[in-house]
């Protein structure tokens, strides 16, 4: 398949070229246009954890992704995908090392890549009540990574913070340690607005993005009438 | 018809549209839309249809506010901006039996020779039950329009299919049907979410269309789960 990043940095939208009989998954909704003869599929990958969550009913957020699968049938076609939010999208080429990514971060990949939602490395509610939750990528082919404003990679090498909201996507050659910035208590984090941060050590990369959707969503939704 | 001098600038995410007026020229503007202009430049709010038509269209939930704005005396320039970040598209009317369909939310601006049809029967079903609405545009002369995101222009050869949420406009040599494609839908899967009904709008024939990069249901979704609740918290 071939993959055209189109629009970039602030509107990025991805146009994949299929060969005939050639599929690629993506979060479902994202689609949005696509030849007429591309037969689409579309179902629920559900976590392991029960955790917090739970149920079905739950508004997309909880542990569980929604993925379409989009088939080029008899002829090669093509599928614009589309993010939520405003902002990037990154080809990351997997090819047998694992990425661990964030769950909103997410856009597309090759049947060939593997998405597991058995991540338990961290976990945290955000004050919504929702959590962060994340994927574990392995295998081959191409993954497509989305961002809530621009996208940046960090080579880490040695140590390095990140606040958790902010990660995009980190390779698993990396350890990691949740916890509190540095030098705060529980109360001036609260305040100040800083969630949980992640500090990573050892050698690999980073990616970031320059807006939180967590603290978008708490500072956008807490104005809106009730539900 | 003399045309509308015009500039867009910042594209594709924060388009902002900047009409050039000639001494005494009109624009048709979406209420709300402008957001700088000169001084002399004279607003008057022009509600299609009259007072009542405008009421009934807003009570079901079908509502266009248009002004216009003139420059008196000399030439003028206006400012305009789009509600949502995004991106402006200009497209120009030839006066011949062509239209050009575009979504209500998208409309920023027309020069007085075109009309703007919101009683639009043709385009019933796109939406699921929200405010938004197809408008036909016709007659001679500019119009502009705008989206959620950056515009990709598609040129139709054969067949196209669009999910509803992310038109933005085309050309009406198109013809088009509305389906649900199953294989889209996340209603069977029991979650309740704005849009996901798997909506799509088959394109036929030849012609450009207009899709936008981003989709306003995936922000509202987004949202949603931080919306305070009613019950105690």
């Amino acid at each position: 398949m071939e993959i055209q990043l189109l629009q970039q940095p602030d509107s990025a939208i991805a146009k994949v070229l299929l060969e005939r009989d050639e599929e690629i998954v993506a979060e479902a909704g994202s689609m949005v246009a696509m030849s007429s003869h591309i037969g689409a599929n579309t179902t629920l990958k559900q976590g392991k954890g029960g955790g917090l969550l739970g149920g079905l009913k739950r508004m997309l957020g909880g542990e569980s992704l929604f993925l379409s699968v989009y088939r080029a049938l008899s002829k090669p076609g093509e599928v614009y995908l589309a993010p939520d939010f405003m902002g990037d999208i990154v080809v990351y080429p997997m090819a047998g090392q694992e990425l661990v990514v964030q769950s909103g971060s997410y856009l597309a990949s090759a049947p060939s890549v593997h998405i597991d939602l058995g991540f338990l490395g961290f976990k945290q509610a955000l004050l919504s009540g929702e959590s962060l939750f994340w994927l574990t990528i392995s295998g081959y082919g191409e993954l497509l990574l989305s961002s809530f404003g621009a996208i940046y990679a960090v080579e880490v090498d040695g140590e390095y913070i990140v606040d958790t909201g902010h990660i995009v996507a980190f390779e698993r050659s990396l350890t990691f340690d949740t916890g509190k910035p540095p030098g705060s208590n529980w109360l001036s984090a609260f305040l100040g607005g800083e969630g949980f941060i992640c500090r990573f050590k050892g050698r690999g990369t980073v990616y970031c993005q320059t807006h939180n959707p967590g603290a978008f969503g708490q500072l956008v939704g807490s104005k809106l009438p009730p539900r | 018809m003399n045309k509308i001098a015009f500039e867009i600038e910042h594209q594709p995410a924060y388009a902002s549209l900047i009409l050039n007026l000639q001494a005494n020229q009109t624009a048709i503007v979406e209420a709300g839309a402008m957001a700088a202009m000169d001084a002399h430049i004279q607003m008057k709010s022009k509600m299609k249809g009259g007072l009542m038509q405008s009421l009934g269209r807003m009570l079901a939930g079908e509502s266009l506010f248009l002004s216009e704005f003139t420059a008196v005396g000399k030439p003028g320039q206006l400012y305009l901006s789009p509600g949502v970040p995004g991106d402006v598209q200009h497209y120009y009317l030839d006066g011949g039996r062509n239209s050009l369909i575009v979504q209500s939310g998208g409309f920023v601006a027309a020069s007085p020779g075109v009309t703007l049809n919101t009683q639009f029967q043709g385009a019933k079903g796109f939406f699921s039950g929200e405010s938004l609405f197809m408008i036909q545009a016709s007659g001679q002369g500019d119009i502009w329009f705008s989206s959620y995101g950056a515009i990709l222009e598609i040129p139709v050869e054969n067949e196209f299919v669009v999910d509803t949420g992310y038109i933005v406009a085309f050309e009406d040599s198109l013809t088009y049907s509305v389906e649900m494609i199953s294989g889209l839908s996340m209603r069977g899967l029991g979650v309740a979410i704005f849009g996901g009904e798997g909506l799509v709008c088959r394109f036929r024939g030849s012609g450009r269309l207009w899709v936008q990069s981003r989709e306003l249901f995936n922000l509202l979704n987004f949202l949603n789960p931080f919306r305070p609740t009613k019950s105690s918290d």
